[in-house]
């Protein structure tokens, strides 16, 4: 086969592109999973809950998609922390959290994509934005808007609830909180009212990574699907809890599902990704960055 | 000068139908260091919990000055508790295992009311245990037992407390550590002006610095020894503790 340069350099600038895409799906399951050990397998469904939220501002009243996911923030960081405290008291204040909870997020994941069915359909939906369709170019390198402006609020998101973890009072009782609730109330803080906090958090980052997904690419409700054993690779393969690690994770997998399907073809890729997870988690079990 | 200080009055607690406590009364006095001494399973860990609302005595009143203000403690929740200025350093130490020694002393820091002093606090807890400070970007699961306590210790310092209730000290710890531990328990209550509560088995590393002790004995105080001198002379000690 001919390997071109500018086919190699472009597959892993895209792959890059991609990997930021991954890191903002993946973040609300860093901390729902990574952080406060629920197995929020629902988490890729309101990430579509999201993309039509993004669909609906745009469609109807014209507006910019990531700024439909900056209004609806709000509103989602309040659903996360409803349905933290439906799963709290019906869950894991009984003690009693491992299947019937995953019970509770498969049916969250169905009633959600029914849902969007009935409100929307079953037809592909777009989004337009300035920013979707031109490309910019640096030698034989082309950046295409349409992933560029995703992975740049992706790292942005990124960025700042890692600083907001590390370097905040709450952030870093939420990074605390899984390993012993008592010791955390022997520093004054609530586990219950912290794990709300993050849960809210959690799903805020699903408005934002549902608006980057419709940009990216068109969307049914089912899509959600695809996505879900992608985001849980990412967040073992980074090593749960960091969320550098999960970042980095993205990339990689991004990268290499680029790679293969340029290269191999599209149906390849995940093959060869989820290859990857296994090879790394052989050498490294706590994953990349795990403690 | 410390002016917080706690009373148990006449309380009963215990877990489900096993009563554990039955009708302990005990204070320490503002600026006291006092040791409540008693062998395993004697209640010495419930009446700490009760106090730190970990577990709710059934009758009996706990309160506490703290700053010269009156506070009920019993149906206060635990985080209600330390915030208003009291300390605990549980048995097992209770540390965030994967978070470094930095991250856990920084949560110390949680309550409001400690966070302005963070900076000093830090400084004063580092300079006190070298060891930490060498160690700061490690994960505190990866220390030594006698570091572990240390960290707890410091840990429980960030919170800036009046009141300072530790258990057992001394459990899993080499001879030498003991009083070395010990020792920097005195250091810490002079440094912070605290009022201090600690439950030991070892009896004679407990009384080097208390000013005063309680032996509970069946889930009862039997006896209040008012000096360290009353304890040592004291019969049960004798029995339970000096083998004579």
């Amino acid at each position: 086969m001919d390997v071109s340069l500018d086919l190699l350099v472009n597959a892993i600038v895209s792959g890059l592109l991609l990997g930021g895409f991954y890191a903002a799906v993946s973040i609300g399951v860093a901390i729902s999973f990574g952080m406060l050990d629920i197995v929020n397998i629902a988490h890729p469904a309101f990430i579509l809950l999201g993309s039509y939220v993004a669909y609906f501002a745009n469609s109807v009243l014209g507006m910019d998609p990531i700024l439909a996911a900056a209004i609806a923030l709000p509103a989602f960081y309040l659903l996360g922390m409803a349905v933290y405290q439906v799963y709290y008291v019906a869950f894991e204040r009984r003690n009693d959290q491992s299947l019937r909870s995953l019970a509770f997020f498969f049916g969250l994941l169905f009633i959600t994509e029914v849902g969007l069915v009935l409100a929307f359909g079953v037809d592909y939906r777009l989004v337009e934005a300035r920013y979707i369709g031109p490309s910019l170019h640096f030698g034989i390198i082309d950046l295409p808007l349409r992933l560029l402006v995703p992975f740049l609020v992706a790292a942005a998101m990124v960025v700042g609830l890692q600083v907001f973890l590390s370097r905040s009072f709450l952030g870093r009782a939420i990074q605390a909180v899984a390993q012993d609730q008592l010791a955390l109330r022997l520093m004054a803080a609530d586990p219950i009212r912290i794990k709300r906090i993050a849960f809210g958090l959690s799903f805020a980052t699903a408005a934002v990574a549902g608006a980057i997904l419709i940009i990216v690419q068109p969307v049914e409700p089912s899509i959600g699907r695809e996505y879900i054993g992608r985001v849980f690779a990412i967040c073992v393969l980074g090593g749960l809890g960091s969320f550098t690690g999960m970042a980095i994770a993205a990339i990689i997998l991004g990268i290499v599902e680029s790679l293969t399907s340029t290269f191999f073809g599209p149906s390849w890729a995940p093959a060869v990704a989820f290859g990857v997870l296994l090879v790394t988690l052989a050498v490294r079990p706590s994953g990349l960055m795990g403690r | 000068m410390a002016n917080s200080s706690l009373t148990v009055a006449n309380i009963d607690a215990g877990y489900g139908a096993v009563r554990v406590l039955e009708d302990v009364s005990l204070s320490v006095g503002a600026g006291e260091t006092v040791a409540l001494l008693g062998t395993n399973g004697n209640g010495k860990s419930t009446l700490m919990k009760s106090i730190m609302g970990i577990v709710c005595p059934s009758s009996g009143s706990i309160s506490a000055v703290i700053d010269g203000t009156t506070h009920e403690l019993v149906g206060r929740s635990t985080e209600e508790i330390v915030d208003l200025g009291i300390a605990f350093v549980p048995e097992g130490r209770r540390l965030f295992p994967k978070q470094t020694v930095i991250e856990n002393l920084l949560l110390g820091a949680f309550r409001p009311a400690a966070r302005s002093a963070i900076r000093r606090n830090l400084d004063f807890c580092l300079e006190t245990f070298p060891r930490l400070k060498e160690r700061s970007r490690q994960v505190a699961g990866s220390l030594s037992g006698g570091e572990q306590q240390m960290l707890a210790l410091a840990r429980a310092l960030m919170s800036a407390p009046r009141i300072l209730l530790i258990d057992e000290p001394s459990v899993g710890l080499a001879p030498l550590l003991v009083s070395r531990t010990i020792d920097k328990i005195k250091e810490l209550k002079e440094g912070f002006n605290l009022t201090v509560l600690m439950a030991e088995q070892n009896f004679t590393q407990a009384i080097r610095i208390a000013d005063r002790g309680y032996v509970i004995v069946h889930g009862r105080i039997a006896f209040a020894g008012e000096s360290a001198e009353a304890l040592n002379n004291n019969d049960l000690i004798r029995e339970f503790y000096l083998g004579a």
